[in-house]
């Protein structure tokens, strides 16, 4: 039987809707994060499928609880944004002998899949609540804390596992696979234009309103390497451990100018899996419970077809206000923030949109703060995860960091107490985005 | 009279990421006979110079991989070349007036043959 996804409602994405009903009553424990490699060398067990696992058991062991006490599973099927193999392709020599397979035969491969996992996970005998959360782990985290809040599930694993296969990442997407272009991408990608140049547009045009310049992202960008190469589960800190200067951002080959090579994330493999239970359950985990206090999400309501900085403006802008709504805070009460940045270019609007930092501006003034202290150490901590920008691309660094940061145990834990933190992922206007606390009120 | 080799990096030297098939005894070689040689990717150009430090290799130049005209203009050579992987990589050498080889092409290293080529 296919698994479901999240039902419609389940997705707070109005204003209005008032205190968020599971406010307080999810709380994330333990985290497990795998090895991460470049790409895969096609052995089973550096597979996108085996640090599921890998990324699984440690949660488990983390949460100090053990696997029969899990009974759901909510898990981001799609494995990468970029090349993938063909769906029907067959599993390499080898394989079978190391996992037992399902009817889909790149599971564990090049898509995620839960029946897979619980095939070759057979200490996993309790789970009975399985969602996906499709395209991005953000939509698995949100969907996770609605089950578990609804009382669909008590201690359920949040999975999400990339691959990055030998190759060039977009080779062979958009125009260059197609005989015909249609949809969106026949105005889009027709002349295959990079995957950062809509972002690029958008900054450009956030650059000429508020008199801002590309320059002035450096000192963000050399933060969050910094922070990342503190990450242990890191790709830079674990295969290359370079730090970037401002010189080297500046020098930087564009893809898409004003976007250059080093606002692109990097593609990578790796997985992470989080335990999502309840306060009550939690009592008995080994880490300190994380409490969500709200999530909300925005979908694209584009008046054409790439985006416009009016239309990122005010989707992130709304973000930010449901987000507050619906955990009863406000943008003062916000220690840190983990919002995706992968492109970094993008970052500010996200940021932006919470006001976070904010001394009363409301937008253009992101760049401004990147000139002063983002640091982990200083008052405003902006990134402390890194990124996808300081760890390789995977859009869940971010949230990770959320909860190790208020468990007191980030490896870029920030000086200032870190209370509550906001993750959220990807693109300004299609984001879903969670507020984590460190306790319940 | 002076010949100057960019090695491009990942996909093209040993250590790389992906490795290529360039070893650092390859470019040892080409130093020892006289050869400028130096470094163009895409990694940063405080990596490079990271990853040639720690392979004791005195390089006479690192830069990202597009200013290939910049490297020409510095340097006087009667030939310039660049080592790479990828279709960028040929098409950023010939705007710049390089000789271009792939990677694979270069684990002969058909260089060493300007030497008789140029002898006097």
């Amino acid at each position: 039987m296919a698994i479901p996804i999240a039902p419609y409602a389940w997705h707070r994405n109005r204003e209005g809707l008032g205190i968020w009903e599971g406010r307080g009553r999810v709380v994330a424990t333990g985290v497990g994060t795998s090895p991460t490699a470049r790409r895969w060398d096609e052995k089973p067990d550096t597979s996108m499928g085996a640090l599921t696992i890998a990324a699984i058991r440690r949660a488990i062991e983390d949460a100090g609880i053990t696997p029969d006490e899990i009974d759901g599973i909510v898990l981001t099927p799609e494995s990468t944004t970029g090349v993938s193999n063909d769906p029907n392709a067959p599993a390499p020599v080898g394989w079978d002998s190391v996992f037992k397979m399902v009817d889909y035969p790149q599971a564990g491969i090049t898509r995620g899949d839960i029946d897979w996992i619980l095939l070759n996970m057979p200490e996993l005998k309790n789970v009975e609540f399985k969602m996906n959360g499709p395209v991005c782990m953000s939509v698995a985290f949100t969907t996770a804390a609605e089950a578990v809040s609804r009382g669909l599930t008590k201690t359920c694993l949040v999975v999400r596992g990339w691959h990055n296969l030998a190759g060039r990442y977009y080779v062979g997407q958009g125009a260059a696979a197609r005989d015909t272009a249609a949809g969106p991408g026949k105005y889009g990608s027709i002349w295959g234009m990079p995957a950062c140049a809509t972002t690029a547009m958008v900054f450009e045009e956030y650059c000429n309103k508020y008199g801002k310049s590309h320059e002035m992202m450096a000192p963000f960008i050399v933060e969050e390497r910094r922070n990342g190469l503190m990450n242990p589960d890191g790709y830079y800190t674990q295969h290359r451990p370079e730090m970037i200067t401002v010189d080297d951002y500046l020098s930087g080959r564009w893809i898409a100018k004003p976007a250059n090579i080093y606002d692109n994330d990097l593609p990578i493999q790796a997985a992470l899996a989080v335990i999502f239970t309840t306060p009550e359950l939690a009592a008995h985990h080994k880490q300190k419970p994380v409490y969500i206090l709200n999530h909300a999400q925005t979908r694209p309501e584009l008046q054409g077809a790439v985006p416009a900085l009016n239309e990122w403006e005010r989707a992130s802008d709304r973000m930010g206000r449901m987000l507050y709504e619906g955990a009863g805070i406000g943008p003062e009460d916000v220690s840190f923030e983990n919002m995706y940045d992968g492109f970094t270019l993008f970052h500010q609007f996200h940021l932006e949109g919470l006001r976070f930092a904010s001394r009363g501006e409301k937008r253009g003034y992101a760049l401004d703060l990147y000139q002063t202290d983002i640091s982990i150490e200083g008052p405003n901590p902006v990134s402390p995860s890194g990124g996808n920008n300081g760890n390789g691309r995977t859009r869940w660094w971010n949230h990770r960091d959320c909860i190790l940061q208020i468990q007191g145990r980030s490896p870029s834990q920030i000086s200032r107490k870190a209370e509550i933190g906001i993750s959220g992922a990807h693109v300004p206007n299609y984001c879903d985005a969670l507020v984590w606390a460190a306790s319940a009120d | 009279m002076a010949f100057l080799i960019s090695f491009d990096i990942d996909g093209t030297l040993e250590f790389g990421d992906p490795p290529g098939g360039i070893t650092v005894e390859m470019v040892r070689r080409a130093q020892q006979r006289g050869f400028l040689i130096g470094s163009c990717s895409d990694r940063f150009p405080s990596a490079q110079r990271a990853l040639w430090e720690a392979r004791e290799i005195k390089v006479d130049f690192v830069a990202a991989k597009h200013m290939l005209p910049d490297i020409r203009s510095r340097f006087e050579a009667t030939k310039y070349l660049h080592i790479g992987d990828r279709d960028l990589d040929q098409q950023l050498a010939e705007q710049a007036g390089f000789e271009f080889f792939w990677d694979h092409e270069g684990v002969a290293e058909p260089w060493l043959a300007w030497l008789d080529e140029h002898a006097d």
